[in-house]
Order: structure tokens, then C-alpha cells, then sequence
């Protein structure tokens, strides 16, 4: 399905149209629309009060069953559309003064002026995300085009449809196609046609994206991340049960998901008995939660009783399909998921040293300490590369945040002086 | 006591001096259970069956130190096996073990025949045939061919939906799929993937054009391979028009398992219906087997498309969290008993399926409980963000993982 000015149009009509888009940006560039700022407010604001009011009730709760997010998690999702939410994030982004920017030297004009055109390269992982890429394009005043992701719904082109009929100047700021990531001629030819090319997407599809782009063209990697927990000897196990319900809840699965947790030790003595303290609380939790999915603890018990017949582990506790096993290493790794974690050792000496390679990767670390040793591992986190230092909810989310340690309209945007 | 005394009989007796010995007698069970005559009259072949696995468990316990320690640290010997619940107890090794570590029982020079299975992420299971397996082998494809009616003197043509056969492919889906085309005398072999300049290349416009082809002759049609390329196949004739009848005595044979659907949830009787649909042949012609490269037994499914167990094989489902065996009628992990493998101590794999065995009566008339499988473990296959950082950090970083 392609969505071009407005109108639906089939795949097949995809070359034609691509070949029309040229001329058709470069108009819109030339004749810029000033109030589409506004208009994006209204559009993402009626919305939201449409979502309130259950009008995405249809393709909303099926997506929200098959994820196990309750309705009252969706209302709050929702918000980020509303106008309040939308300025705020504006100003915590650019600036309270970001509209009206203080001269510089006495005469020189500054302003946010956008890149231009943006393409952005969904992924699968989240549906309502690719419609949100765009809407943040679009609030910096960007023109928008989009690659859907292979698999995609149809939920965004039904979300950014509605946002035109909402306020149909947006419809030359709005351009959806669904080009295979395979036809690689196609996608050089949409990406060269950008300022920006936003690539969501795991280490391949940020390859992809620099093969494709000139080095004229700016890349806005939002690539895939590894989170993790960080405890001291002090940590409670109230902490530790919270911790326990994030995995529990979030089954390890989001970039922000504790993978493991990584105790401040170098005695092996004092690392399993943390484990065994931990798995107890997590199996407690787990059974207040309900059990994860049946196909996905086979897979966990296949690989467990793999790992224990290897014999490289110093201890492995499984019950009911979650586990705790402790490793000798201190690399960051994914968890087999699905409420199973590692635990190794890492003395806070350390932290730099052996979470510095993973640069990059990096995001989230819940800090489970007392309250006088959070300044000083915080510090060591952030010098290691994290962008995230929470609490026991590593996966909080909140209106206003940095993306990944950057603000993103900061990055669809650029500042213009005039003497 | 008693596993003391067994312990100290299996090292006197497997003193290399007492080899030539074991060729002779203890190995006969396993010779006479792949000789059994009424495949699916398991009743009859029970106790057969545990002294072939104990014969099995005993012979790799001897020549397999890796599966000694195994068997040694469950505190298990193959003594131990006297009655079929003794084989619920009999540890077992998972497919994901055996693809990591290579186990033997005997020197690489004995196997004519080594095949690989088509593992993800660069593990692959290996396993090798010396003669007595692949003749017990043969034998029960002779017979379950014969039980099934796959034997027929008129000419055939063979579509394989799958690899051109080649010698340096060693994979079992392409060794299985051409050892099916000789069930009936061949006219003429086809291969979707077909071997050119240097690599394979999928052609199913061919496929289809001879199949339309066929259709218009007199002599039947055998079609073999993945359900999923099958299906595919099927679906975009439909979606150009395309139906056609293929001559009488036209087989659909399926192999290699589902596994591709689990995702799209698509019905077996969905499937039967488009084949119908597309190339006229009916669900009675429609014939499936199963079977694993580390448990190569020939699973066919019955009239009713069940699976039921053959003699040569026994099937153990296992709870998802204690690996305990579960009743029959509960899904759990597939774990699946055969004492073919003389070469490797492959005689309780514990595989990446899910699966139930039914114990209801089946209209088809054979009593032997049947296996469905219900899809693989792991698969919701989410797509997650965090996984996707993992596969580069592999690369980046260095990892014991990989030890093939």
C-alpha cells in the first residue's frame, strides 16, 4: 500500500510514483507550508481525543491483547499526541525559547529551520512506531517518507491517513511506500532524495543504511541496545523484587529490558549466594505474575539442561521457567529471555573497563545500591557509555525524554543564523 | 550394589580383547526389531524394543567415553533398562547438545554414509551410517513403503522441491528426497533448486510449467518436499488461474515438517483443499512423512493424517518445565527413543518440538498412539530489540558459543 499527497494507492503503482516524487518535493520545498507546525499539533491533538473517545478502539485492543498492555497504558501512549504533550516536548527538546531564539552579536537572527526531507526506515518490532517517526519528523517541519516495515499491519498508513484527514495540508509532508529492503536500487533512490535517512533497526539495517546513502546525506541511527542491572551487597530485597516484576513484565524483550544483573563483587562465594537470594525472589514473583509462554520456557529448559550437561557454569537454578545463572565473564549479553537471567561479577573498579567495548549498545542500567554509592557508580556507568541510570524500572517511560541519549527533533533539525 | 557389579561387567566386557563378541550377540535385537513384520502392532514389539535399546545403550556405553560420563554422572547404566518405564529414565540427549558437541562411537572410516541436518546459526547435527544401520535402515523404508503402498511398477514422474542432488551436499532433506524417487521406476526428475553456475537457484516457474505439462500426459506425478514450498507453489497457480488435474495415481508427499507455518497458522485441511483445488489430487493422495536427521525414522501418516509410531521408534512427550514425562493427550516437549544408531550414542534425543501423543483410537484401524507435532519451541519469534544488538555483539566480541 502506498500513501502519496493523500491517496491510497496499490504497490504497483510504486516506479510511477517515485518517479513523480522528485518534482513534487522540490515544490513543496519551495513553497513551504509555515503552519505546519500547527497543523501537526491540531492533527495529533484531535487524535488523541479521538483515542480517548475509542475510536481506534477496532485496531487498538487487539494489538493491545496480543501484547499483553492493559487500556489504561494505552490512554497514557496516547498522550504523546495530545497538543500539551507535543509543545512540552518541544521545549524540553529545542528549548523553552526554541520559537523565538535570542539574536546572536547583536544582529544575527537564529532559528530551528528543518533538514528538509527525511526517510525514514521502519522496523517490525513496534507497531504504532513508524506512524510515530514520522510524526516527529513532522513536528521539526520535515517533508516525510516512509519505507513501512515487511510484515507491517497496515496501521500506519490507517494512523497517518487519519492524521491528513485531520489536517490535509500535511498530505505533501506525508509520503508511505512498502519497497522491499531487498530492492535495493529503489531505497538508494528514495534515500538519495533526503536530507536524513532515520534507520530503525538492528546492526544490518544500519549497514544497509550506510551502504545506500551518499556521505551528503545524515544518518539517524536508532539501533537495537542492551540494558542491564547493576547491584551492590547494600541492595534490598524490596529493590530486588521490582527488578523481579520489570522482567517479569517486560520478558526482557525491549532495548530497555534487564538482560542480567551484574554485582559489585570479585568473590564467587558472594556472587552465587546473591544468585540464589535473587532467583528465590524471582520465582516468587513469577508465580504471582502467571507463568510466560509455554513454547518459549520449552525453549529455556532445552537450553538449560544443554548448559548444565556443557558443565561451564559454576551454577544454574531453574524452576517453573524462570532461572538465574551465574557466569565467570563479565560480558554484557542477551539473556535467553522470557524471565531468565544471567549473573557474573563486576567490581566497580571495573565497570569502565569491561562495559567500555560495548559502546554503542548501551542504554539503560537499573542501579540497585544505597543511596551514598549512587553518585559514584552512576558517574563510572555514564564514563562506560550508558545513556539511562534508573531505578528498579529500567523500562519508565516518561514525556520529554532524550531517545537513546539524544533528543530527536534536535537531530531532524538544524539552526539557521541570518545576519 | 547391583550398579557397582554392572559397572565393573561393562569393563571387563568391553576389554577391546571382547569386541568381536558383542558383533555377534547382543547387536541381534536391534536386527530383529528393524525385521518386525506388523510395523504398527507396538504391544508386540514392546519388549523387543527395550532389549535393542538396552543392547544400544550398552554398545555406546562401551565405545563412547563422552556418553559414558553422561550416563555416569545420572548415575545411569544400561543395565538399568529392564522395562519400558526404565526408558522414561534414561537420560537423554537434546539436538542442541549434539549439534555443539560431535559424538562417536566408532571411527569416521566405518560411516559410507554422513548426513547433516540444515541447522540456523551455523550448527549443524552430523551423523554417520555404517552398513548394519543403513541396511536396518532400508528395511524399514521397505516396509513402511509397502505398508503405505509407495511401491508401484509404472513409470513416474518426480517433482522434488528441493536440492538437485550433488556430492558435496550432504544434507539429509536432499539424501531423503532422492532416495524417495525410487519407490516407483522414474520417467523423469525435476529439482526446484537446481545447481548452476556455481550455486543453487530456486526455479519454480519451471516447476509449474511441467507441471501443467504432466497433467496433460498419462503418467502419474510425485510430488516431494517442504510443505511451506508446496503450499507456495499452490498458492501463486491459484492466484494466476492455474488449475489442472494431474493423471490417476498422482502422490503429494510432504517432509520436512511445518515448522515454516507455525507463524501463518495455516491448516493442514486448508492445504488439502488447494492442492485439490490447483492440481486435483485428493487429501487420500496427500501423504506426509516425518523424521529428523539425529532420529531417522520414517514417520508416515496414516488416511486420518496421523502419525502413528512404528515399532522402531518410541516417543516420550516432556513437561516444558521438569522434563518429566507427561500423560498422554498433554503437549510437551518431543522426545524421541530409537537404537537405529549403531555409529552414535543418539538413542533418547530430546528435540525442539512440541508435540502430544494421542492415545485415542484412530478410525484408520492401527492401535499405535500417534504424534502431533504443534510447533517449535521459541516460536513467537518476536522480534525484539535487544536480540537484534546480540547478533552483532557475537561478532564483535569473541564467544565460546560456537565450538563446530
Amino acid at each position: 500500500m502506498i500513501l502519496y499527497k493523500g491517496k491510497i494507492y496499490p504497490d504497483s503503482k510504486q516506479n510511477e510514483l517515485i518517479d513523480k516524487l522528485p518534482e513534487d518535493l522540490l515544490f513543496t520545498l519551495s513553497h513551504p507550508n509555515l503552519a505546519v507546525f500547527d497543523k501537526v499539533i491540531a492533527a495529533g491533538d484531535k487524535m488523541y481525543r479521538k483515542a480517548i473517545d475509542g475510536g481506534y478502539d477496532d485496531v487498538a485492543i487487539p494489538l493491545l491483547n496480543e501484547f499483553g498492555i492493559s487500556y489504561q497504558r494505552y490512554i497514557t501512549m496516547a498522550r504523546a499526541f495530545s497538543a500539551e504533550v507535543l509543545r512540552y516536548k518541544c521545549s524540553v527538546e529545542l528549548g523553552d525559547d526554541w520559537q523565538n531564539l535570542p539574536p546572536l552579536s547583536g544582529g544575527t537572527v537564529r532559528r530551528f529551520a528543518p533538514l528538509g526531507v527525511l526517510f525514514h526506515v521502519a522496523a517490525g518490532n513496534v507497531d504504532g512506531l513508524p506512524a510515530y517517526s514520522v510524526a516527529e519528523g513532522l513536528l521539526a517541519g520535515n517533508i516525510n517518507i516512509l519505507k513501512l516495515p515487511s510484515g507491517d499491519s497496515g496501521l500506519s498508513v490507517r494512523l497517518l491517513s487519519d492524521l491528513i484527514a485531520q489536517e490535509p495540508d500535511l498530505a505533501e509532508y506525508i509520503y508511505v511506500f512498502d519497497v522491499p529492503s531487498t530492492e535495493f536500487d529503489t531505497m538508494k533512490r528514495l534515500a538519495n532524495l533526503a536530507d536524513g535517512v532515520v534507520v530503525w533497526g538492528g546492526d544490518l539495517a544500519q549497514h544497509a543504511a550506510r551502504d545506500m546513502c551518499g556521505v551528503n546525506t545524515v544518518i539517524i541511527p536508532w539501533g537495537h541496545k542492551l540494558s542491564f542491572a547493576y547491584a551492590t551487597p547494600s541492595v534490598t530485597d524490596e529493590q530486588l523484587d521490582a527488578l523481579a516484576l520489570h522482567i517479569c513484565s517486560t520478558e526482557q524483550l525491549l532495548c530497555s529490558s534487564c538482560q542480567g544483573i551484574f554485582f559489585d563483587t570479585d568473590d564467587e562465594e558472594e556472587l552465587i549466594a546473591f544468585a540464589k537470594r535473587f532467583f528465590e525472589i524471582l520465582k516468587a514473583r513469577n508465580l504471582r505474575f502467571g507463568k510466560a509462554d509455554a513454547a518459549m520456557r520449552g525453549r529455556n529448559s532445552v537450553q538449560l539442561y544443554t548448559d548444565r550437561l556443557e558443565n561451564v557454569y559454576p551454577l544454574i537454578l531453574s524452576d517453573e521457567g524462570v532461572s538465574v545463572v551465574v557466569k565467570r565473564d563479565a560480558r554484557l549479553e542477551l539473556s535467553y529471555t522470557f524471565r531468565n537471567v544471567w549473573i557474573k561479577a563486576l567490581p566497580h573498579t571495573q565497570i569502565v573497563k569491561e562495559l567500555k567495548p560495548n559502546k554503542g549498545y548501551l542504554q539503560t542500567c537499573g542501579l540497585l545500591c544505597s543511596d551514598k554509592e549512587k553518585q559514584t557508580l552512576a558517574d563510572a556507568l555514564i564514563a562506560a557509555g550508558l545513556v539511562r541510570i534508573t531505578g528498579r524500572d529500567l523500562s519508565r517511560t516518561f514525556f520529554g525524554e532524550a531517545h537513546d541519549g539524544v533528543y530527536p527533533l534536535r537531530q531532524y533539525s538544524r539552526v539557521v543564523e541570518i545576519d | 550394589m547391583t550398579k557397582r557389579t554392572a559397572f565393573s561387567f561393562f569393563s571387563v566386557y568391553y576389554k577391546p580383547t571382547r569386541i568381536a563378541l558383542y558383533r555377534f550377540k547382543p547387536m541381534s535385537n536391534v536386527n530383529k526389531l528393524f525385521s518386525t513384520r506388523k510395523i504398527y502392532d507396538l504391544k508386540k514389539s514392546d519388549a523387543l524394543f527395550v532389549k535393542a535399546m538396552r543392547d544400544n545403550c550398552r554398545y555406546q556405553y562401551g565405545h563412547c567415553p563422552a556418553y559414558k560420563e553422561f550416563l555416569d554422572r545420572f548415575r545411569f547404566q544400561p543395565d538399568d533398562i529392564r522395562t519400558f518405564d526404565d526408558l522414561q529414565r534414561l537420560p537423554f540427549l537434546p539436538t542442541l547438545y549434539l549439534k555443539k558437541h560431535r559424538m562417536l562411537s566408532m571411527s569416521e572410516r566405518r560411516l559410507p554414509l554422513k548426513v547433516t541436518s540444515s541447522g540456523t546459526g551455523g550448527n549443524k547435527s552430523f551423523v554417520g551410517f555404517n552398513l548394519r544401520s543403513i541396511w536396518n535402515a532400508f528395511k524399514m523404508v521397505c516396509r513402511v513403503a509397502k505398508y503405505h503402498n509407495l511401491w508401484s511398477a509404472r513409470l513416474t514422474r518426480y517433482v522434488v522441491f528441493g536440492y538437485r542432488p550433488r556430492r558435496d551436499n550432504s544434507l539429509g532433506a536432499s539424501k531423503s528426497a532422492w532416495g524417495f524417487t525410487f519407490f516407483a521406476p522414474a520417467a523423469s526428475r525435476i529439482y526446484a533448486l537446481d545447481y548452476k553456475d556455481g550455486g543453487y537457484k530456486l526455479d519454480l516457474d519451471n516447476i509449474k510449467n511441467k507441471l501443467v505439462k504432466y497433467s496433460k500426459g498419462r503418467l502419474p506425478v510425485r510430488t516431494m518436499g517442504f510443505p511451506a514450498y508446496t503450499y507456495f507453489l499452490l498458492r501463486q497457480m491459484k492466484e494466476e488461474g492455474l488449475s489442472v488435474k494431474l493423471p490417476k495415481g498422482s502422490l503429494i508427499c510432504l517432509g520436512g515438517g511445518w515448522k515454516q507455518f507455525y507463524a501463518e497458522k495455516i491448516g493442514k485441511q486448508e492445504f488439502y483443499d488447494l492442492a485439490f483445488e490447483v492440481l486435483g489430487v485428493d487429501d487420500k493422495h496427500i501423504i506426509e512423512f516425518f523424521g529428523a536427521v539425529e532420529h531417522p525414522i520414517l514417520y508416515t501418516d496414516c488416511r486420518e493424517h496421523h502419525f502413528h509410531l512404528p515399532a522402531y521408534s518410541r516417543v516420550i512427550i516432556r513437561d516444558v518445565d521438569t522434563l518429566l514425562p507427561v500423560p498422554d493427550g498433554v503437549p510437551g516437549l518431543v522426545n524421541l527413543l530409537t537404537p537405529l544408531f549403531d555409529s552414535a550414542p543418539m538413542l533418547s534425543i530430546l528435540t525442539d518440538d512440541i508435540g502430544v501423543l494421542h492415545s485415542d483410537p484412530c478410525s484408520c484401524g492401527e492401535t499405535s498412539p500417534y504424534l502431533e507435532i504443534l510447533g517449535r519451541v521459541g516460536v513467537k519469534d518476536v522480534v525484539t530489540c535487544a536480540q537484534g544488538a546480540e547478533e552483532i555483539l557475537k561478532d564483535f566480541l569473541r564467544t565460546d558459543d560456537d565450538t563446530l
